[in-house]
C-alpha cells in the first residue's frame, strides 16, 4: 500500500498533466469538472473528514466564490485572475462569521444548521439581493483568463488553470497532515475531551478548519466561473453540498479516496449515458453497500507515521 | 386582522402535516440516534402509492370507504417499505461509526426518491380530489373541509400515539430503549422489535402525511419529499429531537410560522426565515424548546 501510494501518486500528476491533450473538448470538460469538484471535495475533506465537523453545506462556499469572481467581473471589470484573493478570502471569513457561533452544536444538528446556511444563500442568490447576483438565471458572459494581458480562451488554459489549483491544494493537504494544525485536528476529531486535556484550543481549530475549507472551495468557485464563464444558482444547490459529503465519507477522508470518490459521482455518469436517469438510483444503493462493507470508507485515512516500537507495546496501531 | 386569522388556519393545516412527518424523524433518533434521511422521500413515496391505488386499484371511487382504504393499504405498505429500510439500510450499520450510517441514510433517500421518478415519471401528478370542495366563510376568514379534516385528523393522531407511548407496555419499552439500549435489553426489552416498531409508526404516520400534502397541495412531485422532510425535521429540532410531544410543538409553531411568512412578508424567502429562525433557536437553546441536555456520545 506504501509502495502504491509513493508510485502511484506522481504516476497520478503526470498522467492529469498530460492527459487534455489526448481528449477532445467533451471530455476536456469533463476532466475540467473533475478537477474543480476534486478541490471541493478535498475542502469538504479538511471540514468534515479532518476535523471531524457534521458539514453539509459546503456548496455554500464554493458558490460564493464563484459568484464574487462573476460579481466582480461582470459588474466592475475585474480580470478573472485578479479575483482570487476576494473569492478565498471572502468565503474563509464567511467560515469564521458563520461556524464561530454554531461551532459547539452536537454533530446532528450542526449537519441541519449548516444544511440551513447552504439553502439561505441560495434563496438569497434566486432572489436577487442588492440586484446584483442576477436572479434564477445567474451572471453569464464572463471574461476568458488573461495572463499579462494576452487572453486565454481555450479550454486548455481553464484545464491548467484547475490543475494548479488542485495541485496548490494537494500541496496544503500534505502540509496540514505533518503539522501541528493537523494533528490538533486529527485529536480533536479522534476525542475532544482529550483533546481538550492536552492543552489544545479546539474551537480555535475548529473554526480555522471551517475557514481553510471554505477558502479553498471559494477558489475551486472562481476556477468553476472561468470554466462555464458563468454561474447560476441551481449549480450550488444543497443536493451538490450532499454529494461532496457522501464522497469523503465514502472515498474514507483520504487523497485516493476523495479522487475515487469524485470520479464515480461526477465522471462515471459521463461514460454510462444511457444510465443518465439510473443514476442517483444507482448510486444510493453503492452509498448504502459501501457504507455496510466499508463502514471507514473505501479507502480510509491512515494518520501520521508511528514508530514501529510503539506499535509493538500496543494494540492500538494506527 | 383577517390576515392574521386565515394564516392562523392555514398554519394549523400545514403545521399539523409537518408534525405528523416530524414524529417520524423523533422517534427514530430517540431510539436510533440516526437521522433517518429517507423519511421525507417515504412521505413523498406515500402519495404517489395512494395515487395508484386509487386509480388502479379502487377504479377512482371517491366514496368514504374508499378514502379510509387509501389511508390505510398506503400506511400499510408504507410500514412495509420503512421496515426494509431499517433491515437492509440501517440495521448491519448499528455497530459502525455514526457518520456512516447517514451517508446510509442519504443513500437510502436517493434509492427511493429516484425509485419514485423512475416509477411514476418525473413530471409533477396530480393527487385526486378525494375530499368535496367545502368551504365556510367566517367573516372574511375561510376554513376549507380539507383543512378541518387534516387538523382533527392529525390531532387525534398524536393524541393516540402520545397516550400509546405514555401509557402501554409497548410505549414504555420505546421509552427505555430511547434512554439506554443496552440496559432496555438487560431488562428483557426486545430492542429490535422495538426499532422494528418505531419504524412502523414513523412510516405510517409519514404516509398519512404524505396523503394530506397531497390532498391540500393537489401537485405531488417525486423530489418533494426533501422540502417537506427537511421542514419537518427542522419541526422536530425545534421542539427537541428525541421528545414526541417537542416533534407535535415544533411542527405546530413551524407551520405558523411559515403561514405568517407568507402572509406578512413573502412566500419567496419561507426557506431563508425557516433556517434563520432554526439557527437562532439553536444557538439560544441547543437542545430545542422541549428537549433535555444530552451528551454527546463520541
Amino acid at each position: 500500500m506504501k509502495n502504491l501510494a509513493r508510485l502511484g501518486f506522481p504516476a497520478f500528476l503526470i498522467i492529469m498533466a498530460v492527459l487534455p491533450n489526448m481528449l477532445n473538448s467533451r471530455w476536456q470538460a469533463v476532466a475540467i469538472t473533475f478537477l474543480i469538484f476534486t478541490v471541493v471535495a478535498l475542502s469538504q475533506d479538511i471540514i468534515l473528514g479532518k476535523a471531524g465537523m457534521f458539514n453539509m453545506g459546503q456548496a455554500l462556499f464554493f458558490g460564493m466564490g464563484a459568484y464574487i469572481t462573476a460579481i466582480l467581473n461582470s459588474q466592475y471589470g475585474w480580470p478573472i485572475l485578479v479575483t482570487i484573493p476576494v473569492a478565498i478570502i471572502l468565503p474563509a471569513l464567511f467560515g469564521v462569521l458563520l461556524s464561530g457561533p454554531i461551532i459547539h452544536l452536537r454533530g446532528d444538528y450542526l449537519l441541519v444548521v449548516t444544511i440551513g446556511f447552504n439553502i439561505v444563500f441560495v434563496q438569497v442568490v434566486q432572489n436577487n439581493l442588492g440586484g446584483i447576483t442576477g436572479g434564477p438565471n445567474g451572471i453569464f458572459g464572463l471574461d476568458s483568463i488573461s495572463i499579462f494581458g494576452k487572453q486565454l480562451t481555450d479550454q486548455l488554459s481553464v484545464y491548467y488553470f484547475a490543475f494548479v489549483v488542485l495541485l496548490i491544494t494537494l500541496g496544503i493537504m500534505r502540509n496540514l497532515e505533518k503539522s501541528k494544525v493537523g494533528r490538533a485536528l486529527h485529536y480533536l476529531r479522534e476525542d475532544q475531551l482529550a483533546a481538550e486535556s492536552i492543552g489544545i484550543n479546539t474551537r480555535i481549530y475548529k473554526i480555522f478548519a471551517f475557514a481553510l475549507g471554505a477558502g479553498i472551495a471559494g477558489l475551486a468557485g472562481t476556477v468553476f466561473a472561468a470554466q462555464y464563464s458563468a454561474v447560476s444558482p441551481e449549480a450550488f444547490e444543497f443536493i451538490q453540498s450532499v454529494l461532496f459529503f457522501s464522497i469523503v465519507l465514502v472515498g474514507g477522508s483520504s487523497i485516493p479516496g476523495v479522487l475515487l470518490g469524485v470520479f464515480v459521482m461526477f465522471v462515471l455518469p459521463e461514460i454510462f449515458r444511457e444510465f443518465a436517469t439510473w443514476r442517483f438510483f444507482i448510486f444510493g444503493f453503492a452509498m448504502i453497500l459501501a457504507m455496510i462493507l466499508r463502514p471507514r470508507g473505501i479507502w480510509p485515512a491512515t494518520f501520521g507515521k508511528i514508530p514501529k516500537f510503539l506499535i509493538k507495546e500496543s494494540n492500538h496501531g494506527a | 386582522m383577517d390576515i392574521f386569522l386565515q394564516q392562523l388556519a392555514n398554519g394549523l393545516t400545514i403545521g399539523s402535516m409537518f408534525a405528523l412527518v416530524a414524529l417520524g424523524y423523533t422517534m427514530v433518533y430517540g431510539v436510533m440516534k440516526l437521522i433517518n434521511f429517507a423519511h421525507g422521500d417515504m412521505v413523498a413515496a406515500s402519495a404517489f402509492v395512494g395515487l395508484t391505488i386509487y386509480t388502479q386499484v379502487l377504479g377512482q371511487a371517491t366514496s368514504l370507504i374508499a378514502v379510509i382504504a387509501i389511508f390505510l393499504l398506503s400506511a400499510m405498505v408504507m410500514a412495509c417499505v420503512g421496515i426494509l429500510l431499517e433491515r437492509l439500510a440501517y440495521r448491519p450499520l448499528r455497530e459502525a461509526p455514526r457518520l456512516s450510517a447517514v451517508v446510509s441514510a442519504l443513500g437510502a433517500s436517493l434509492v427511493i426518491q429516484n425509485g419514485i421518478m423512475l416509477i411514476w415519471g418525473p413530471q409533477m401528478r396530480i393527487f385526486p380530489e378525494l375530499v368535496p370542495q367545502v368551504y365556510w366563510d367566517l367573516g372574511g376568514v375561510v376554513i376549507s373541509l380539507i383543512q378541518v379534516l387534516i387538523l382533527v385528523f392529525s390531532l387525534v393522531l398524536m393524541i393516540a400515539l402520545y397516550l400509546f407511548v405514555e401509557k402501554t407496555r409497548m410505549g414504555a419499552a420505546i421509552r427505555a430503549s430511547a434512554i439506554d439500549q443496552d440496559a432496555a435489553r438487560l431488562m428483557g426489552i426486545n430492542v429490535n422489535s422495538v426499532i422494528a416498531l418505531i419504524f412502523i409508526i414513523g412510516s405510517s404516520l409519514g404516509a398519512v402525511g404524505g396523503l394530506f400534502i397531497g390532498l391540500y397541495y393537489r401537485g405531488i412531485t417525486f423530489n418533494m419529499g426533501w422540502q417537506y422532510g427537511l421542514y419537518a425535521f427542522i419541526a422536530a429540532i425545534l421542539g427537541g429531537i428525541g421528545n414526541i410531544p417537542g416533534a407535535m410543538l415544533g411542527g405546530m409553531l413551524l407551520g405558523l410560522f411559515q403561514a405568517f411568512i407568507a402572509g406578512y412578508i413573502s412566500s419567496t424567502w419561507a426557506d431563508a426565515f425557516t433556517f434563520i429562525l432554526l439557527i437562532l433557536i439553536l444557538i439560544v437553546r441547543p437542545t430545542g424548546l422541549l428537549g433535555e441536555r444530552v451528551a454527546e456520545k463520541v
